[in-house]
């Protein structure tokens, strides 16, 4: 079926009373909205895992949902939420992999936050883009970034605050 | 996760149970009805100020009172809002009554810059260190019911609503004690139960996270 608000929202409704079916196909309309909302968010290979995160967390959180209130924003919410912390995981797989052992470790979580990271940074101008790449996580210094872009140094760093801002308010407002 | 979408959606709608949708006018009830104990249960075991047993109402108490009353109440509201997610949805409708709030502490501070003495003395701390101890502790109540609240929800922002809800059981229980409190001063007020609010939003926003995460 087609997600829209008033359908959603009166199988919400019924789903809140325990009706199966209706359930059953509110969940499969929220699987499609789902990967329509995070397909241009993260890597594919994460796609399923973030979707079916997210199907439960819809479930455990349901009571949540007023009837007297739309549904696609509670939805939306609640995506972006897992989201933000789907990015939050892998930022911080990503830390513990710098501290454990470098020749036995997996790969998918960084090339998987590389992907995201790519996604996040294409949506910036790009020298902003640029020099947060080099600078936060390449890990060069300001004097060699500018180097490297042949922007001035507080150029770079004004690119890379207003860049890192941009991409903070992204993610809240997303 | 090793399983399909598909096979998801069907253990879920296996497991589905009839729930009870979180209403705003619910969450907002248990709001005042907490405070209301709190402030009963400190009135017994307080009183009242002299000058409201007396019905001699001193204007700078009832202000801050006033004040905290209205801090607790916006920023109340906003948890019970936070609780339920929701795109668009504005989180920042305490502000306003912050703002307010805030002119408390300022002007107590002000105050006290131009007469050193009524801030240090050992009165004077002693007395402030009661109002924030007490006030502290009557904010317990008001400050469980909306953890237990937010766990119930979904709060989206989870930094957020622990400060909010550290601010407004802050201020509940300062409220409380402020009914009590039988000092006029404004940089005793301004001070010491500003201090209340303060330092239960800072737990709030210290403890409350990891509670509320989910």
């Amino acid at each position: 079926m087609k997600a829209d608000e008033v359908s959603l929202a009166r199988l919400m409704a019924m789903s809140q009373a325990g009706d199966r079916q209706a359930y059953a196909t509110l969940l499969d309309a929220c699987q499609r909205w789902l990967r329509g909302y995070y397909a241009r968010r993260i890597a594919p290979s994460q796609l399923d895992d973030l979707v079916q995160d997210t199907l439960m967390a819809l479930h455990n959180k349901r009571a949540s949902w007023d009837s007297t209130r739309p549904f696609l924003p509670w939805l939306a919410a609640i995506a972006r939420y897992r989201w933000v912390d789907h990015l939050r995981k892998l930022y911080r797989a990503g830390e513990c992999e710098l501290g454990s052992d470098y020749a036995c470790h997996d790969d998918e979580p960084a090339i998987s936050a590389r992907i995201t990271l790519d996604r996040l940074l294409e949506v910036l101008p790009d020298p902003q883009a640029r020099v947060i790449e080099l600078v936060k996580i390449q890990g060069l210094s300001i004097a060699e970034a500018s180097t490297a872009t042949g922007q001035s140094e507080s150029l770079v760093k004004v690119n890379i605050h207003r860049g890192l801002k941009k991409l903070a308010h992204m993610i809240e407002k997303a | 996760m090793a399983q399909n979408s598909e096979a998801l959606i069907t253990q879920l709608v296996g497991g589905l149970e009839p729930v009870k949708p979180l209403r705003f006018s619910r969450g907002i009830g248990y709001i005042p009805l907490t405070a209301a104990i709190s402030t009963a249960l400190i009135l017994s075991l307080f009183g009242l100020r002299p000058d409201l047993q007396a019905w001699q109402v001193a204007p700078i108490p009832l202000i801050a009172t006033g004040l905290f009353l209205g801090l607790g109440t916006a920023s109340g509201a906003t948890v019970v809002v936070m609780s339920r997610p929701g795109v668009g949805i504005s989180h920042n409708g305490w502000a306003c009554a912050a703002v307010l709030a805030a002119l408390l502490p300022f002007a107590g501070m002000i105050v006290a810059m131009s007469n050193s003495n009524s801030l240090l003395s050992q009165d004077s701390i002693a007395h402030g260190l009661d109002c924030f101890v007490i006030g502290t502790g009557g904010s317990v109540l008001v400050f469980g019911t909306l953890v237990w609240w937010l766990r119930r929800g979904a709060p989206t922002s989870p930094d957020h609503a622990g400060l909010v809800a550290g601010i407004t059981a802050g201020s509940f229980g300062i409220f409380a004690f402020g009914l009590h409190c039988p000092e006029n001063d404004i940089v005793h007020i301004g001070v010491w139960h500003s201090a209340v609010v303060l330092m239960v939003g800072a737990l709030g926003r210290l403890i409350v996270p990891p509670l509320v995460r989910w």
